[in-house]
């Protein structure tokens, strides 16, 4: 099957294997092993919490389940998930998700459940091997449950896929740094999401359209090098003062927190009326990471080589290197020329909530102005963080002028 | 009977009279922490850790959690919590964590001063991924680095290509030590350390058993007290000093037919960490409706010693295996053994808030089990060190719902 045929799935009711050839691959976890699933002849497609799911989770998960658990696994009690012939949830990246994992295949008994276990330590060879091992054993458990062997060919089709889906992605992010009204964020989360939920050719066809373009408009105002050099410094994770454009619009924000869904801050900033031309970089975001995750090497041992590719995704997934993940929040904010960093944080999620202090000092040691912003896939205070943010670019318009 | 004896056996419970050296070892662990931090040797360590490993290269550890319950214990949590919160950690974070990086930010304010100053931070996720983060935390507050031993959860048994992962780290960990405190590693040292480690927790694991007798010689505060020289004290000699008196008194009760309260009529089994800042008052309030709790999880998580030709190796399948780094299926299997062996009329999970590693599946595995066992069971919410997650009459109420069961 080629990945043409491949059609975006429509919202059908239940997590169930579906009739038609095309087999679907739930992932959790924005780092899972795309061209390992697609070698399979599984598309793999992003399960996202998604706002306006009534709470069904109560009678298996406490109040304290971080909100985006809550959320998903309310989709799946009242039906709401997009269907899948198997969902892959990951170990050793957060204890929600670990003990979902868990629950999930307790109270939905018939769902085909995978879990890849990440490393959480910086290990070098070690991690990557054991990484490489993992995958393995993911692979063998596909072709087991469906029938469907490792296929090389589709492997090599699956990593042109994503090379091709990176490098027009990367660009675009290089390109909004430079020139952030060349596309709205909200066109390039679309994008983005589009592939991460059916990666194809289509919607890989789609992104690299839009970056065609986008390197058009930047040629014409003399700003392509620019942002050229900005994905380049954004890929070796190593920045230099940006060159921006004389007269950039202010101020100019920037987004961190884990697990936030590039649509959600694109709803937050319409709801306060504040320009989407004011977001400049998602830090950290599904967006980012997966986006800047290194392409995986074809004739070599695909296991190793994804591996190597996703250990070597920008600040994830080893858990280990706050340090790390801090001194590039700093490359970023000076050289990138940020007036403001909003910091999302899900309420009950370990890892949001254990670093946002953190970065949150050492933003405000760069002079950037900071927020912290609790927020729930739900939305459910929408207003209230609407004024929230409006208030924060007020305090820091002033600082405009860079 | 001794005059403190039949003191206390006015009261629901029988004092131990193997606490008061229990506070004697523990006295000197501090100090010795203290003196360790003074002369740069000192590493802060997670519970799970495997800490045969640092002591046998002669590098001192504290264990903050353990910190974390006396700050419970002396009911100062809110407050200690409070600084951390000040800082900007939300209050859905672990109150251990909570409470250790408060007490670093106001140590004059924090019991005994805060834990003495560490030079290297020993995380490992056996227990939860909250750790590392946490230590990341402490590690931008004090300088000191962090150094994650990283086992990834288990389910079933363990694949060879986790083994070899985890090998990996206790070989990195030895490099970290040696680095950071110019000190070196002896397989032979480790030997004798293991011993001294596995010499504990036997004789621990016997004072553990003996809770199957009826009336159980132990209650749960009696095993949460004692369980802190296995936590803090493993591969050393006064361990061992507190594990033989503890068994020879814990010998006594059994062959005299003393329980742990004065009458023992339900016989339940306790799951996760104890609420610390009421736990007299918690569980003698039960005693005194004839509650003993003979088995709980927590206490009965340290049981793996290091042995056989292969030490390292050995060091892998004990710290890879604990209880929290293995999945619900496993806890639930546990609990089912626990009631069984020790008799257990039903079980009350304590649905801590803090730990999603621990907590998060309980409402599950309570079905699970009392399926597969035909007890009761109920769970209550609150916190092991915030008491402001606390609700004494809701958690009552639970406990009245199932005790009636048993009437
Ligand atoms: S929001 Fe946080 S706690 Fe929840 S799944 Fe994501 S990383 Fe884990
Ligand atoms: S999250 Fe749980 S296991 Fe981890 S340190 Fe806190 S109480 Fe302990």
């Amino acid at each position: 099957m080629s990945y043409e045929q491949v059609t975006v799935q429509s919202n059908s009711q239940t997590l169930k294997p579906t009739v038609t050839d095309r087999l679907t691959m739930g992932y959790v976890y924005p780092h899972a092993p795309l061209e390992i699933i697609m070698a399979h002849g599984l598309t793999p497609t992003l399960v996202r919490a998604r706002p306006g799911i009534a709470g069904a989770f109560e009678a298996s998960l406490q109040t304290f389940a971080c909100s985006y658990t809550r959320n998903l696994f309310s989709q799946r009690a009242n039906d709401q998930m997009p269907a899948s012939s198997a969902l892959l949830f990951p170990g050793n990246t957060c204890d929600s998700l670990l003990n979902v994992g868990d629950i999930w295949r307790v109270r939905f008994p018939d769902d085909i459940i995978f879990r890849l276990t990440y490393p959480a330590a910086n290990q070098g060879e070690a991690a990557v091997h054991y990484l490489a091992d993992e995958l393995r054993s993911l692979s063998q458990s596909i072709e087991a449950a469906f029938g469907r062997p490792f296929s090389e060919e589709e492997f090599r089709d699956a990593a042109g896929l994503t090379r091709q889906f990176r490098s027009a992605a990367q660009f675009l992010y290089a390109a909004r740094v430079v020139s952030p009204q060349v596309l709205r964020y909200s066109k390039l989360a679309a994008l983005i999401h589009t592939f991460l939920l059916s990666p194809d050719q289509k919607s890989a066809n789609e992104i690299t359209n839009a970056s065609t373009q986008v390197q058009r408009a930047l040629a014409r105002s003399r700003l392509l090098d620019s942002a050229k050099k900005i994905q380049e410094q954004l890929i070796k994770r190593h920045l230099t003062p940006a060159a921006l454009p004389h007269g950039a619009k202010s101020p100019r924000i920037a987004i961190a927190g884990g697990m936030i869904d590039p649509g959600a801050i694109v709803a937050l900033f319409n709801a306060a009326g504040i320009p989407e031309d004011a977001l400049v970089m998602d830090l950290f975001s599904f967006g980012f990471k997966t986006v800047f995750t290194p392409p995986c090497e074809v004739g070599r041992d695909p296991f190793d080589s994804v591996a190597r590719s996703i250990l070597a995704s920008p600040l994830e997934p080893t858990q280990e290197g706050l340090g790390v993940r801090l001194a590039f929040l700093k490359d970023v904010v000076t050289n990138l020329a940020v007036d403001g960093l909003i910091v999302c944080e899900q309420s009950f999620c370990d890892p949001d909530e254990f670093e946002a202090p953190s970065l949150e000092a050492e933003a405000s040691k760069s002079g950037v102005a900071v927020m912290r912003l609790p927020i729930d896939p739900e939305l459910s205070d929408r207003e209230r963080l609407g004024v929230r943010l409006q208030s924060f670019l007020e305090t820091i318009s002033p600082r405009s002028g860079r | 009977m001794g005059q403190e004896e039949r003191h206390t056996e006015e009261k629901v419970y029988r004092q131990l009279r193997a606490n008061s050296l229990l506070q004697e070892i523990m006295l000197r662990y501090m100090m010795e922490g203290q003196a360790a931090s003074e002369q740069g040797k000192l590493a802060w360590v997670t519970s799970g850790f495997p800490v045969e490993i640092p002591v046998t290269m002669g590098v001192n550890v504290s264990y903050p959690e353990q910190y974390g319950a006396i700050i419970g214990s002396q009911k100062v949590g809110p407050e200690i919590c409070g600084f951390a919160e000040e800082l900007g950690y939300s209050q859905e974070l672990c109150s251990y964590a909570r409470s250790s990086i408060g007490s670093v930010r106001y140590p004059e304010k924090s019991p005994l001063d805060g834990l003495p100053k560490p030079q290297a931070l020993l995380a490992c996720n056996n227990i939860c991924g909250t750790v590392l983060r946490w230590y990341d935390a402490v590690s931008q507050m004090t300088g000191a680095p962090v150094f994650l031993f990283d086992t990834p959860p288990t389910e079933g048994d363990q694949p060879s290509h986790h083994r070899e992962y985890v090998r990996q780290s206790v070989l990195r960990l030895i490099d970290f030590l040696s680095r950071t405190f110019h000190t070196s590693f002896s397989e032979e040292r480790l030997r004798k350390v293991g011993e001294l480690s596995g010499e504990a927790i036997d004789l621990w694991t016997r004072s553990l058993k003996a809770c199957r007798n009826r009336p159980s010689p132990l209650n749960c505060a009696d095993r949460f007290l004692a369980m802190a020289p296995i936590v803090a004290l493993r591969g050393t000699e006064p361990a061992i000093e507190f594990y033989q008196a503890l068994l020879e008194e814990v010998q006594e009760r059994v062959s005299q037919g003393l329980g742990a309260i004065r009458d023992e009529r339900i016989r339940l089994l306790w799951d996760d960490i104890p609420p610390w800042f009421t736990i007299f008052r918690f569980f003698n309030g039960l005693a005194a409706r004839g509650v003993v709790f003979p088995a709980d999880t927590y206490t009965h998580a340290w049981s793996g010693s290091l042995a056989g030709a292969d030490l390292l190796d050995s060091v892998v399948s004990v710290y890879s295996n604990v209880y929290l780094n293995k999945g619900l299926e496993a806890k639930v299997d546990k609990m089912c053994e626990l009631i069984k062996e020790y008799s257990l009329d039903g079980f009350i999970m304590f649905s801590v808030r803090s730990c999603k590693r621990y907590s998060l599946g309980q409402l599950v595995s309570k079905e699970l089990v009392m399926e597969r066992t035909g007890v009761p069971g109920v769970v209550i919410e609150g916190d092991m060190v915030d008491s402001r997650l606390f609700n004494d009459a809701q958690i009552q109420t639970r406990l009245d719902a199932l005790l009636e069961m048993f009437l």
